[in-house]
């Protein structure tokens, strides 16, 4: 069964993006150099199909951000990005020479503000694009093997709970990044998510 | 401002105690509340900031990191932080302690959560917590952890290199010399009769004595890619590239005066009443399969070859 129909994936796809455009500006006022995020594709998972092969990026550790956000749909999000990438580029941004391994408490405060930025901007844009209004909780970080994060969304999510999984690049300067960003949403959630995507586009067709 | 409640205690009180900076801003960024700490740290005085409009008590000091945080709040009801790592000083708050005109500016987390007001509009509010003692903690643990890499590449008793460092920059050197076919020089030094010396004049003077001359040897090098270490207990080893190998004679014979030079007497050497030293040296340029053990067991051998011909000379091995 489509949940979406190919339009809409491209409306949402689009809504994204345009909150990715605007988290890699903050990025880029931080860094003081352009830093390109993009979000080339998405899919939707029913939560109990999600397992490491989904996750699986080029690293077995993840250094994950999460916010919960309620509104017209609620839904928690997770900014998964593999560990090493992250933390070098937390590291660029800062330009601190500290090894990986001695990862600091500040360094873990500016991955939080990393995830942060790139999540309040994808949730600002869908406010902004669908004309809703989103609350959030703060940012919480943590470390997570892709096990552990399947894991913990098939704890979450129940038989009709579904993920809509973000595959996000980011382009610093010197590094490249792949991340993904996961929404885990009932299914009442979705179908609320996708009426307002339908609006959306009633409203610019 | 509230009296004690039902709960023994005002949250004013609580409120101006927390050691932490806290304001609240209306939808319009009306400073609607500005504790004590904000006060103390900002000198500026509640019955200033207080129904100000925060960019405007501010002014340009502002950064664009803390606008973007407070338009995620006040505009769009999403909590926002600022990290110290990225942002160190976003507002002009500085360190109590100090009374100068320019006083230190203060490293801060900001953490900024939207209220829910009565009246529908978006309130903010805005936590602002101290990081300079954990920015020095980290600063601190940076620079011991810079000491213990020093340490455990340096002799603790000469203060030049030691073995083990010795060991990896060979490999490196090994590796370097391969790929642009050039020579390496290997220098084995040895002290003569250093165990007489030890013996005789104690082990005060033997390490007094082996600081010196491994300062000297150190003091002859000329290019950052030279390398002198302590090899062992009176032996020592010293690494240069580029030289040929009559360069590399003339250096060994230099190095062989220097420490003839320092004139530390030494009534059991056999050597003509003073400290001295033999020198194995060999040139070569490693083949792409040399692990480096031909160069050392050539520059080993020469050394042997010294001590036996009567010590106090430079050999060259092939």
């Amino acid at each position: 069964m489509k949940l979406l129909s190919e339009i809409e994936l491209d409306a949402l796809t689009e809504v994204f993006n345009v909150g990715a455009g605007r988290a890699a500006l903050s990025l880029s006022e931080i860094v003081s150099e352009e830093v390109l995020l993009s979000v080339p594709s998405i899919e939707i998972l029913k939560a109990a199909e999600v397992n490491d092969r989904v996750l699986t990026l080029k690293d077995n550790k993840f250094a994950t951000v999460s916010q919960l956000f309620t509104g017209p749909f609620d839904a928690e999000a997770v900014l998964l990005f593999t560990e090493n990438y992250a933390l070098e580029i937390v590291r660029d941004m800062m330009g601190s020479q500290m090894s990986i391994e001695d990862l600091a408490e500040f360094e873990q405060e500016a991955m939080c503000e990393l995830g942060n930025i790139i999540l309040n901007a994808c949730l600002s844009a869908m406010a902004d694009m669908l004309n809703i209004s989103l609350s959030s909780s703060l940012p919480t970080y943590a470390m997570s093997s892709p096990e552990e994060i399947a894991a913990r969304l098939a704890e979450q999510g129940n038989d009709d709970s579904y993920i809509l999984v973000l595959h996000v690049d980011l382009v610093l300067e010197k590094h490249h990044t792949e991340g993904h960003l996961i929404f885990l949403l009932s299914s009442t959630s979705l179908s609320k998510l996708i009426s307002h995507i339908q609006q959306y586009l009633n409203n610019i067709l | 401002m509230s009296s004690p409640g039902p709960l023994g205690f005002s949250t004013d009180e609580v409120v101006n105690n927390v050691n932490l900076g806290l304001i609240v801003v209306d939808h319009e960024l009306r400073i609607q509340l500005w504790n004590n700490w904000m006060s103390r740290h900002s000198r500026i005085a509640r019955e200033q900031a207080l129904q100000q409009n925060i960019i405007a008590l501010f002014g340009e000091q502002l950064t664009p990191g803390f606008l973007r945080a407070l338009n995620s709040a006040i505009g769009y009801g999403l909590p926002a932080i600022l990290s110290s790592a990225f942002h160190r000083s976003p507002l002009p708050l500085f360190v109590e302690q100090d009374k100068s005109a320019e006083p230190l500016r203060m490293h801060q987390s900001i953490i900024m959560t939207p209220l829910q007001s009565g009246d529908g509009g978006q309130t903010c509010l805005i936590q602002i917590s101290d990081s300079s003692t954990s920015v020095k903690r980290e600063k601190m643990l940076m620079s011991h952890s810079d000491a213990l890499k020093r340490e455990a590449i340096t002799d603790g008793l000469t203060g030049i290199y030691n073995r083990r460092f010795f060991d990896e920059s060979y490999a490196l050197a090994l590796r370097a010399a391969k790929r642009n076919r050039s020579s390496l020089s290997l220098f084995m030094i040895d002290i003569d009769y250093f165990k007489q010396y030890n013996d005789h004049y104690g082990h005060a003077e033997g390490d007094k004595a082996l600081r010196l001359v491994a300062n000297t040897l150190r003091a002859q090098m000329r290019r950052p890619n030279d390398i002198c270490a302590r090899y062992g207990g009176e032996e020592f080893i010293m690494l240069i590239p580029g030289f040929t190998e009559a360069q590399a004679e003339r250096f060994a014979e230099r190095l062989r005066s220097s420490v003839n030079a320092l004139d530390i007497t030494h009534d059991m050497s056999q050597t003509g009443g003073h400290m001295t030293i033999s020198i194995g040296v060999c040139t070569q340029t490693p083949d792409q399969g040399s692990d480096g053990q031909t160069l050392l067991h050539s520059a080993d051998h020469a050394l042997y070859r010294a001590k036996k011909q009567g010590r106090n000379q430079v050999m060259t091995g092939i």
